[in-house]
């Protein structure tokens, strides 16, 4: 595949960071929100919030072996 | 990146350093665990037990968040098992690394039995003086083993509710309409690739961002520097994300169970 899997690698590994950061973003400033509203709820927020990250962070990390997949068939 | 010791029996490929991972890493629950249950107190609990207890009370309410306590507490012990056993086993790879060099095919044999993964490597690259053997990682670095724990999962969620939970669960595939039957079956299976995969992906990432800041000291005493740097940094974090994805994986096996065994018309508001 030569330098178009090293593209492939840096393509999958970019554009699903942008997109995780995004949404990781989104989850914290919005649990943030919510924490600065009802301090009371603020365990039961971060374990919401958790759930949410890791659940975002699957794509890119995904993306991150995929990447690596093609950077060692290169 | 390290070659992983490999050996064939009868056809099937068997990665060494991922089953004597898993061997360590039971060992080293089983010996948390008998060491905080050995000596039993209610006037005066050990530090180990309270230990224990502080975890057995995280995982109760881990359950409890999830579904009802009634239906739950079976779920207790397998929960605790997850969580001590991914959380042992994503940070065992972090303190150290052991590793050996082959310098010829002739060599690479372990237990009578040739390391396919190293004589792969030799053809591959005929120059190649050293083929670098990793026997320390991280268990869940490995997907076979992510794979294995995330089908325990899907076996276990999917017969509780079709035992448990026949009429709704069958049902559930044709909801809100039976076109959606397709999706709902994908659905299913994107839930085990995404959980066993998740684990895999952050601690094998970790992993290999951990040898290439150590391939920075080939740089001098700067790359000496920068690689101690990264490595403090990227240790504390692993800890955390080891943590993490052992609390992640734990609380999905929670909500994947109790998808299965209560019955959605109580929840569709």
């Amino acid at each position: 595949m030569g330098v178009w899997a090293f593209l492939a690698a840096a393509i999958a590994v970019g554009l699903g960071a942008l997109g995780a950061g995004i949404g990781n973003g989104l989850i914290v400033s919005k649990t943030v929100e919510g924490i600065a509203r009802q301090p009371e709820a603020k365990s039961t927020l971060q374990t919401t919030m958790f759930i949410g990250v890791g659940l975002v962070e699957a794509l890119p990390i995904i993306g991150v072996v995929l990447a690596f997949l093609f950077y060692a068939g290169a | 990146m390290h070659t992983s010791p490999i050996i064939e029996l009868g056809g099937i490929k068997f990665d060494l350093s991922t089953i004597l991972m898993l061997i360590v890493t039971s060992v080293i629950v089983f010996v948390i665990a008998k060491l905080a249950t050995r000596k039993l107190s209610v006037e005066n609990p050990g530090k180990l037990q309270n230990f224990m207890e502080w975890t057995v009370e995280f995982v109760q309410n881990l359950i409890s968040s999830t579904m009802d306590w009634k239906k739950g507490k079976h779920f207790l012990s397998l929960g605790l098992t997850f969580i001590m056993f991914i959380f042992v086993g994503n940070l065992l790879g972090l303190p150290f690394g052991i590793v050996t060099g082959v310098h010829d095919p002739e060599h690479a044999h372990v237990f009578g039995k040739e390391i396919v993964s190293v004589t792969e490597e030799f053809a591959k690259h005929p120059d190649v003086e050293e083929v670098e053997l990793a026997w320390w990682k991280s268990p869940t670095a490995d997907a076979s083993v992510t794979m294995g724990l995330a089908f325990i999962v899907f076996f276990l969620s999917h017969f509780l509710g079709m035992t448990r939970n026949t009429k709704s669960y069958f049902k559930h595939y044709f909801q809100p309409y039976w076109f959606f039957f397709p999706i709902n079956v994908i659905e299913q299976f994107a839930k085990l690739l995404t959980q066993g995969m998740r684990l895999f992906g952050n601690i094998f990432a970790g992993e290999v961002l951990i040898s290439v800041l150590l391939k920075l000291t080939a740089l001098g005493v700067g790359g000496y520097i920068a690689s101690a740097l990264g490595l403090i940094v990227w240790q504390g974090f692993s800890i955390f994300v080891g943590a993490i994805q052992a609390f992640v994986f734990t609380i999905l096996t929670m909500v994947y169970i109790s998808q299965m065994i209560e019955s959605h018309d109580e929840h569709e508001h």
